[in-house]
């Protein structure tokens, strides 16, 4: 008999929506810390905007557009950091003080069990401002007549707004979560091996600066903008994580998509299968090393 | 019916030898020393079913390492086990729905969180029907006596509260074969005697196939007939807890109740006396010269109560454990000569 998953991740999402309200200040402290960030982020770009109509010329990222883009990028995060984070640092600190041994135990999927334990419910409120500032550029890009959207020297071009891309954007994020879920198994995996590995927030950060723009600034680049442009969309596919998503409702380049962007979307969805299996992978490889430590 | 299995079983580490001082830290950045460490080497045992099998060694000897084996949660080197038909580090979820493992010295519980809540998280993952979840909490938390503590955040239980609590979040699913690591460890005397007291109603009402480790002999002698003790990760002894004593023992525990004080004066110069508070004396004799030494201290003196027993047990198996310790170093000794 299979345990129900659904309801033990209920019950995950629980224990920790009881434990965070317990320490009620703690809770409303990170709210109001991840609410900042956000809002300082949106300054900055509100900053640039006003020198600047568009960030390259002809790629399509106006204002609003790119308001579309960053709110993605705030919803991607709130979604790792809700549920994956905390689980990927925890399961380090499981393996060096031997708790995993617990989780060996018990007769559920190990990786299940490891990967959803604390839900941090505080970081949802990134990603409930990221829906707002999505739904707002949305309002104003598609309210204004969408055959006269101006866009640089490409000229004029069309952008249609379908229903069809509400529940495409949310699989596409759904598709990006999956392959930052996978990248954080595999590094916390590590700590199998390594005894210890802390690099998991300095790693996140460093990711994270390359995801939190569109993929042309790096198509652009020269030499070097495309070795990055290909790391992080080939090895370590975390580029399609926010551009395609972003795409979908904010069409930079209009509507009919590009056959180049079709190409894209259809590498994400690969791309975001081979982490989980490469996860998968490198979790159950580790686990063979494991050697618990000392009572 | 043999429940557990072991032939052979193995496991080593390899662990990492580090010199005192900061340059021996930068020269292993570049190049480290590993010893081996073999925790356990080649055991073999066989347990029944409804057996409760006491599992003793000094700190170090392989225990734990044992268990964690037998629970599938490391891999050995080399060797078979079966528990229930399975092999242990298979991890299959129909072995795992049917055992569990307790350490004293580690938490399952959710911390911030009352046990209740990590209970209710357990009858999911076991998938375990409300009524019985129900039924089994209630008459677990009744047995320790912790139904009023349910609803109180695991930080803000004792020690001993908490101990019940892991017991009870181990047993919720009614599993067949139980490990337990030191399960009293660091609980005061009450606190101990009431989970010796559970475990032995607990096993006798549904006859678990139980191991325990544990360094209180109390313990031991209030819960196990079969003794397995483990040095430098061999098996040492495998008996009757009477066995050990007749075999590590070589004396008795004699006191003298005197009728007159003054009788001491004769006696004082015995060999071996531990205590002497008038009119009593306790001394120390061999197992074959009791009868003898009795027969002539009551010939001479006049007295109103003897006792005769074995040391304490907690003598006798420190006893065991240096014996066994310098016979598998000379064991080893004599293997890495030859």
């Amino acid at each position: 008999m299979q345990p129900s998953y659904l309801k033990v991740f209920l019950t995950f999402a629980r224990n920790s929506l009881i434990r965070d309200m317990s320490f009620r200040m703690n809770f409303v402290l990170q709210c109001l810390s991840s609410m900042s960030w956000a809002a300082m982020n949106w300054g900055l770009f509100k900053i640039i905007y006003r020198h600047t109509g568009e960030i390259g010329r002809g790629t399509g990222w106006h204002e609003n557009e790119f308001f579309i883009f960053l709110g993605t990028v705030w919803i991607v995060n709130s979604l790792v950091q809700t549920f994956f984070m905390a689980n990927a640092e925890e399961f380090s600190e499981l393996i060096r003080t031997g708790n995993l041994d617990f989780a060996l135990l018990k007769p559920i999927d190990t990786q299940f069990l490891i990967s959803f334990p604390r839900v941090n419910w505080a970081q949802v409120s990134n990603g409930i401002l990221g829906v707002l500032l999505i739904i707002y550029s949305m309002f104003k890009i598609y309210s204004q007549d969408p055959e006269a959207a101006e866009i640089g020297t490409a000229g004029v071009m069309s952008k249609k707004f379908s229903w069809i891309a509400i529940p495409a954007f949310l699989f596409f994020v759904g598709c990006g979560a999956t392959v930052m879920y996978s990248v954080m198994i595999c590094l916390a995996s590590t700590s199998i091996w390594f005894g210890r590995n802390q690099n998991l927030y300095n790693f996140w950060f460093y990711i994270t600066n390359f995801y939190r723009y569109p993929m042309e600034i790096y198509q652009r680049g020269g030499g070097i903008g495309m070795a990055l442009w290909c790391t992080f969309t080939f090895v370590i596919p975390i580029l399609v994580v926010s551009n395609i998503p972003a795409r979908i409702l904010a069409q930079p380049l209009g509507s009919p998509w590009k056959t180049w962007e079709w190409g894209l979307a259809a590498f994400a969805i690969v791309a975001s299968l081979w982490s989980l299996l490469a996860s998968r992978w490198v979790f159950r490889k580790a686990l063979l090393s494991y050697r618990s430590a000392s009572s | 019916m043999a429940i557990i299995e072991i032939k052979n079983l193995s496991k080593t580490y390899k662990v990492y030898q580090k010199q005192e001082g900061l340059l021996a830290s930068v020269r292993g950045l570049f190049h480290r020393e590993h010893k081996e460490v073999h925790a356990v080497r080649d055991i073999n045992m066989t347990v029944e079913e409804g057996e409760f099998v006491a599992f003793l060694g000094p700190n170090g000897a392989g225990k734990t390492t044992t268990l964690k084996l037998l629970s599938g949660v490391i891999n050995p080197d080399g060797g078979t086990a079966t528990v229930m038909g399975h092999v242990p580090w298979e991890r299959e979820n129909e072995y795992r729905r049917k055992f569990a493992l307790v350490m004293g010295q580690k938490n399952q519980l959710w911390w911030d969180l009352p046990a209740l809540e990590s209970f209710r998280l357990n009858q999911h993952i076991y998938r375990v029907p409300k009524q019985v979840f129900e039924e089994t909490r209630d008459t677990l938390c009744e047995m320790l006596d912790v139904t009023r503590l349910l609803g109180q955040p695991v930080r803000e239980l004792s020690l001993g509260e908490r101990m019940k609590m892991e017991l009870i979040a181990a047993l919720l699913h009614q599993p067949e074969v139980l490990f337990l690591d030191e399960p009293t460890i660091g609980l005061d005397v009450v606190a101990q005697h009431k989970i010796q007291k559970f475990l032995k109603s607990y096993q006798q009402e549904r006859n678990n196939t139980i191991i325990l480790t544990s360094h209180y002999m109390k313990d031991i002698e209030a819960l196990c007939k079969r003794v397995v003790i483990i040095a430098n990760g061999s098996i040492y002894h495998d008996g009757s807890l009477e066995d050990i004593v007749d075999r590590f023992s070589g004396d008795k525990i004699v006191t003298l109740h005197l009728a007159e004080s003054r009788a001491l004066d004769g006696l004082a110069n015995l060999p071996n006396v531990i205590e002497i508070e008038a009119p009593k004396i306790k001394f120390r004799v061999e197992r074959d010269e009791v009868g003898k030494v009795l027969s002539q201290i009551l010939g001479a003196h006049a007295v109103d109560d003897i006792v005769v027993e074995d040391p304490p047990l907690e003598e006798v198996i420190s006893n065991v454990f240096s014996e066994a310790e310098k016979s598998q170093e000379a064991e080893l000794a004599a293997r890495s000569n030859n």
